[in-house]
């Protein structure tokens, strides 16, 4: 049975189909990374899995429960085998990093003060960023609000990890040590996760599958060797890096200079 | 003219629809009341905020709406060669409506507005969405502190104001009307019965309800970036005003009666 599992799910804005009937199986313990441009409904599919947003079609199952925003005793159920990393970490920010990692512990279990205290340094060891827990959002960089948002995310030893853009405004050293976190923490918690990029570096370190979405729907799949390799004009173009060919609706215009 | 029709439908509309949302997740708060886990800590720091913090505003407010009140009712009543009765209007017009709707008033615009601005934020920085995905209703966590904290502090508040309005008016009556002291304070509480400081205490009670729920409401529904964040605070006063001053007029026909 996969961990997560999605069948025939649209999501649309009024008349902006964000999503269009998407279907994808994730396994347990698996790494999928989605690929995709700006705005092709990355992080809207996670919202959807994660019960945020309502689809519009289709049906979504995570570990065998599906996900029903209407009955939100089971979907909170849901959600605590799931941790989600934001792109811009969303740490409570009148929280210090210690409150911020035992949140969901003190709400969720039934640990000690020193039980939790100890788990969150657990937390913190693993993300690289001991001594910080008495510090705040706004005195950590960038890179350190995603990995204090990682160590939340993992508190409750989740099933599922999802990560939102992790690595986006980062500079290429921090994003190197962040996809290290993400496959340390995939090792260590055998997690399954999907990870939101565009960041092809990411995608090919972190990813045990590939998949590219564009207008709201998959259009390739496949192992990090089989996605370099598709002749898929999309896959190609977003591969290369390249203006020219069918990625954008809007290509900007040909250049009219001419040397 | 057609046009006008459509946008006037679709105002009535939208404004239909945020009324219902309101009544929606206000009884999502109500029913939230008694779950588990409750976090204290929080509760007592919305406490302090909305009360203890609140003091200064409330002091200062009170002491000069009540002295001005002192001022013209001494120069009314002075007309009539009435000056007595300056203390009996007094204390009927504090206990009665200044204190509650003034204590009202100045909490929508500090208070509220705090906690529209501050859910807004929260909301635009995704740390709602963030509280979800830690399998908490935000809802139970947001708005039930700060309403309990509303309805159980805007009374105390109220009664603070009271006290610091008699002693606003004693300051004006006594040393500039030159009444004794003991005549003031005989007559200040001489039209007043304990129904009317339940009538006083009812009115807060209701008002903390209108400031934390509109504040908190405001807050949620947020979108739109900066500009949403910067219209949440403003929204909440004046609609949470608008009610508290509905609600009073309300009150006052239903209680006196």
């Amino acid at each position: 049975m996969p961990m997560i599992k999605l069948h025939n799910v649209s999501k649309a804005f009024d008349q902006n189909k964000v999503l269009d009937r998407i279907s994808l199986e994730v396994e347990e313990s698996e790494s999928l990374v989605i690929l995709g441009g700006s705005g092709t409904g990355k992080t809207v599919l996670l919202k959807v899995i994660l019960g945020l947003l309502r689809p519009n079609d289709g049906n979504i199952f995570v570990d065998g429960a599906r996900v029903n925003i209407d009955q939100p005793t089971a979907l909170f159920e849901i959600r605590k085998k799931i941790g989600m990393c934001f792109q811009m970490a969303a740490l409570f920010d009148s929280m210090t990093v210690l409150e911020n990692i035992s949140f969901g512990l003190s709400r969720h279990t039934n640990y000690s003060s020193v039980q939790i205290r100890s788990r969150v340094d657990e937390c913190l060891t693993l993300v690289g960023l001991r001594d910080t827990a008495t510090l705040y959002p706004s005195e950590l960089s960038g890179g350190m609000k995603r990995r204090v948002g990682f160590a939340r995310a993992i508190a409750l030893k989740p099933k599922i990890l999802l990560f939102d853009e992790p690595t986006t405004g980062l500079d290429p050293v921090m994003t190197d040590v962040i996809s290290k976190v993400i496959t340390d923490l995939r090792s260590e918690l055998r997690a399954t996760t999907i990870t939101i990029t565009h960041d092809l570096k990411v995608a090919f370190n972190i990813g045990q599958n590939i998949s590219l979405l564009h207008r709201g729907s998959i259009v390739a799949s496949g192992s990090p060797q089989g996605f370099a390799s598709n002749q898929d004009p999309l896959v190609v173009q977003f591969i290369k890096g390249t203006s020219e060919g069918p990625f954008l609706a809007d290509p900007p215009p040909k250049s009219q200079i001419t040397i | 003219m057609v046009s006008f029709v459509e946008f006037l439908g679709a105002k009535i509309i939208s404004n239909v629809s945020s009324f219902g949302d309101f009544i929606l997740v206000s009884i999502r708060c109500f029913r939230s009341i008694f779950k588990r886990p409750f976090d204290t800590n929080y509760f007592l720091n919305q406490c302090s905020f909305v009360g203890v913090s609140s003091v200064p505003v409330v002091l200062m407010t009170s002491l000069s709406v009540s002295m001005v009140f002192a001022v013209q009712l001494a120069f009314g009543f002075k007309q009539f060669q009435a000056e007595g009765l300056a203390s009996q209007v007094e204390g009927l017009a504090v206990i009665r409506e200044l204190a509650p709707v003034i204590t009202g008033l100045m909490l929508a615009g500090r208070v509220g507005s705090a906690m529209a601005a501050e859910i807004g934020t929260m909301r635009i920085t995704e740390q709602i969405d963030a509280l979800e995905c830690l399998a908490t209703d935000p809802i139970h966590y947001l708005f039930v502190p700060r309403f309990l904290a509303a309805i159980l502090m805007l009374p105390m508040l109220t009664i603070l104001s009271i006290y610091i309005s008699f002693w606003g008016g004693h300051f004006i009556l006594v040393n500039l009307s030159f009444q004794s002291s003991d005549f003031y304070t005989s007559e200040f509480f001489k039209l007043i019965s304990s129904s009317d400081l339940r009538i006083a205490l009812i009115k807060a009670f209701v008002f903390g309800v209108i400031i934390s729920l509109v504040g908190c409401w405001k807050g949620f529904r947020t979108e739109g970036g900066a500009v949403g964040v910067g219209a949440a605070p403003t929204s909440s006063v004046v609609t949470s005003s608008l009610w508290i001053l509905i609600a009073d007029f309300v009150l006052t026909k239903l209680l006196l009666v």
